[in-house]
């Protein structure tokens, strides 16, 4: 069984172009895939078919096995931890604990077990410090840490980053590198940094205009992408 | 409007009735089937503050204004989230930059959230604008509905003030004040927020609250932007704020024996109500001066000896930390 | 350099950092016994008839002593109190102009009962913003709206709040850097022509509407139904029935005590 299936999945925005075209590829539990292409090509919409925040036109989703469709969406996002591009749209609570316990809190845990992933989540991203903090008074770096813990918290198999280092200085992608490393989960990242992609990832998916134009090991991937386009 | 002007059962009336509407706001929001709502409101209220601060310089006069936004935020959230908006915008105003006061936050609300979204916006805007996308009919409903807002909440604080009994200023003379200048404040919300809509109508239309008919949409030639429009709106409106404010003006000035003759038939208010407590004689004139004198020296001390105890406290704790 | 307004507030913002080490005597106090208080003083104060100046005055005992106890002296309270005066000023100023009924004669010059409603106006008005600014400066405003939410206020109101307070400061600088963007084009004006102006705020009206698509997405992602839950601790603890304790009955005693007659009985 996969961790996570894309078979045939085609996708338009209601009265816009077609942005994903009979997109298919698998990847297996514990893989780290790096997902790279133009602006343009595809790779956000991509990544939010991925938990069901967008439901394709045709073809299927799976997520540990299970295909996604309008009613088992909620189950899903629970195996599926998305940290968006943007920590600010992530970190909406009133401090940093509060944020990272509003997963797990509403997937109607008790107390006890929220307060625990919640530590564990912090720990895990060295936010233990912030968690009576106020988000919009964290640097990037932090904020950054902040929203992966918020995702953590709510332990799914599978992580998806959308350009995660973006605005990040050398410091915190430092930081980002070290702690993402070391964690076990599947994870899939979309990113225009190929140094990154390089250090943590073993498999590369180049989207081209709403298609795959390459997926394979990423030390093979051509390189510079543009010639391949 | 502030603490100071307002008699706590006035407030407290008033608070009651903002509390009730608050609540019916509430659970209308919660039945909205827009699944975006709550974050969408969030960000609003803090557009609102964002949007407050920026000031737009009115033409001919050389001074500068900002929007309040109660008729823009309806015409983009709906009635009732729009007021829960605009509340919390209120209530932050005076819990976080403690601008406005507590008490008088019900009346504030009354006076600016229940005129714009929940009066002037259902009676007046829908009505004129209906779903319409043309620039002329969102300029007069956005112009409409900003004055007569703006008139009832004038109305509304010099009513709030009046009661409370604070004030010697004749009710009509008070009016004759509040409403001509917000006739102005009105007309020129009015054109800020129509430019603001007209804006949103051109480029997002899906943007605004309420239907918007297939027909209009789909002829999109009879949709040339026609902001040129706007400008003999707007000479039209201060035309008339003119004449208001000059009428009024030259009443009140041409008639003051009027203002004696109102100052007694309306306020009862030149009698001040001293309702003294029970425990006081009526103090002669004298002791009533000391009184008051006496009661600052009391506070002074009190502040000095304060002082000294905490600066001494904490000059201790300095040198216990230092240890 | 004279500041925007929007760079007055975002700073106003700033400054109410996260206040973990403000040691200060009341700090810890549940902010509901604080906002109780607070309205019990307003409420007593304000309800003095505007005849009894002295009265009010006695009710600077709290401002006097709540103050060094926030740890903020007392003369910076009142200096920052100042701001409404002027508004005071012109409304109260009719009551002068308007009330001449003779009150009582010092140094051969009649006051009348216009200049003493005056005066108190004033007085007031100063006393409820000391009371309201060491409200805030002691309460945290995540913290008093979790008491307002246990007060019986509604979710929903609760949590718009939060939500403004926490995007607040990101809405004031994304509207500063488009306003310094424009700023470095147009030669100095400071504000904008009408019909720039709609553009602008239109501008941020967009921007701020898309924000809120993202942020539900983010809702959204982390299985959010429709209703924030929070279960914070209560904190109501003995302290806080201690404050009120103390306080109220001190304030109704303000209220309801003729202390100038006290005074004036025990000299005489």
């Amino acid at each position: 069984m996969n961790a996570l299936e894309f078979q045939d999945v085609s996708f338009s925005y209601p009265g816009g172009h077609e942005v994903l075209r009979d997109i298919s590829f698998s990847i297996k539990k514990g893989e780290k895939v790096a997902i790279v292409g133009l602006n343009g090509s595809g790779k956000s919409t991509l990544l939010l078919h991925t938990n069901g925040l967008l439901i394709a036109d045709s073809g299927t989703v799976s997520v540990n096995g299970k295909v996604i469709d309008r009613k088992n969406v909620e189950e899903c996002r629970k195996s599926v931890g998305m940290v968006f591009q943007n920590a600010d749209d992530q970190l909406f609570m009133p401090t940093v604990e509060a944020d990272v316990a509003f997963g797990p809190r509403n997937m109607g845990l008790p107390e006890e077990e929220i307060k625990c992933r919640v530590e564990k989540a912090l720990r895990q991203t060295g936010c233990s410090e912030l968690k009576d903090r106020a988000p919009f008074h964290l640097s990037g770096g932090q904020k950054k840490m902040a929203s992966i813990a918020t995702v953590l918290a709510m332990e799914p198999s599978i992580l998806v980053f959308d350009e995660p280092t973006s605005g990040l200085d050398f410091a915190a992608e430092a930081q980002f590198i070290g702690i993402v490393d070391r964690l076990p989960h599947t994870i899939l990242m979309s990113t225009h940094d190929m140094d990154l992609a390089h250090r943590l990832c073993t498999r590369a998916i180049l989207m081209d205009r709403g298609s795959i134009a390459y997926d394979g090991p990423i030390d093979t991937l051509p390189y510079p992408l543009i010639s391949t386009l | 409007m502030s603490d100071a002007l307002v008699s706590p059962a006035v407030a407290a009336g008033a608070g009651i009735v903002a509390a009730a509407l608050i609540g019916v706001a509430a659970s209308k929001v919660k039945k909205i089937r827009r699944d975006d709502i709550i974050p969408l409101m969030g960000v609003m209220g803090a557009f609102v503050f964002a949007a407050q601060m920026i000031n737009f310089s009115i033409p001919g006069t050389g001074s500068s204004g900002h929007i309040i936004g109660g008729v823009l935020l309806s015409a983009v959230l709906g009635p009732w989230a729009a007021f829960i908006t605009l509340c919390s915008v209120l209530i932050i105003q005076c819990l976080v930059f403690a601008d406005g006061g507590l008490l008088a936050l019900g009346c504030n609300i009354l006076n600016m959230g229940v005129t714009s979204c929940l009066i002037a916006y259902p009676l007046i805007y829908r009505p004129i604008a209906g779903s319409s996308l043309k620039p002329w009919r969102i300029s007069l409903a956005s112009v409409v509905a900003s004055i007569v807002a703006l008139e009832i909440g004038a109305a509304g604080v010099t009513l709030e003030t009046e009661l409370s009994g604070i004030t010697a200023l004749p009710t009509s003379t008070f009016l004759a004040f509040m409403l001509p200048i917000h006739l102005a404040i009105g007309a020129i919300e009015g054109a800020a927020t129509a430019a603001v809509l007209c804006f949103l109508a051109k480029y997002r239309p899906e943007t605004l609250y309420g239907e918007y008919v297939a027909v209009e949409s789909a002829s999109p030639k009879r949709f040339v932007s026609r902001s040129g429009r706007l400008r003999p709106v707007l000479i039209c409106f201060g035309i008339a704020t003119l004449i208001f404010a000059g009428a009024f003006t030259w009443i009140a000035s041409s008639n003051p024996d009027g203002l004696e003759w109102s100052i007694e038939k309306v306020s009862g208010i030149s009698e001040m109500p001293s309702a003294t407590p029970p425990t006081a004689i009526m103090p002669d004139y004298d002791s009533r001066f000391a009184g008051i004198v006496g009661a600052l020296i009391v506070m002074v001390m009190l502040w000095a000896v304060t002082t000294i105890i905490f600066h001494r406290i904490r000059s201790a704790q300095k040198t216990h930390s230092e240890d | 350099m004279q500041q925007t307004r929007l760079e007055k507030a975002i700073t106003i913002l700033n400054a109410r950092q996260d206040k973990p080490e403000v040691a200060s005597h009341i700090g810890d106090i549940d902010a509901r016994a604080l906002l109780i208080v607070t309205v019990v003083y307003l409420v007593a104060m304000l309800s003095v008839p505007l005849q009894r100046t002295d009265a009010i005055i006695w009710f600077a005992v709290y401002p006097i002593i709540s103050a060094p106890l926030a740890h903020i002296p007392y003369e910076r309270l009142f200096r920052n109190s100042l701001y409404v005066l002027p508004l005071l000023f012109f409304i109260g100023i009719f009551n002068p102009i308007y009330d001449h009924t003779p009150s009582f004669i010092v140094f051969g010059i009649t006051v009348s009962t216009g200049w003493i409603s005056f005066i108190s106006i004033l007085i007031r008005g100063l006393l409820a913003t000391q009371a309201l600014l060491l409200l805030i400066h002691v309460a945290g405003f995540n913290e008093m709206c979790e008491s307002l939410r246990r007060l019986g206020f509604p979710g929903v109101i609760v949590t718009q709040l939060l939500m403004v307070y926490r995007y607040l400061e990101v809405l004031l600088q994304e509207a500063l850097t488009m306003q310094r963007a424009r700023l470095a084009r147009s030669y100095g004006r400071s504000s904008f022509r009408a019909s720039m102006w709609g553009a602008f705020v239109g501008q941020l009206l967009l921007r701020t509407i898309e924000r809120s698509h993202r942020i539900n997405m983010a809702m959204k992602a982390r299985c959010f139904h429709g209703s924030l839950s929070t279960s914070p601790p209560s904190r109501w603890d003995t302290a806080a029935t201690v404050y009120c304790l103390i306080w109220i009955p001190v304030i109704l005693t303000l209220r309801f005590l003729d202390i100038t007659l006290l005074l004036l009985s025990l000299l005489q």
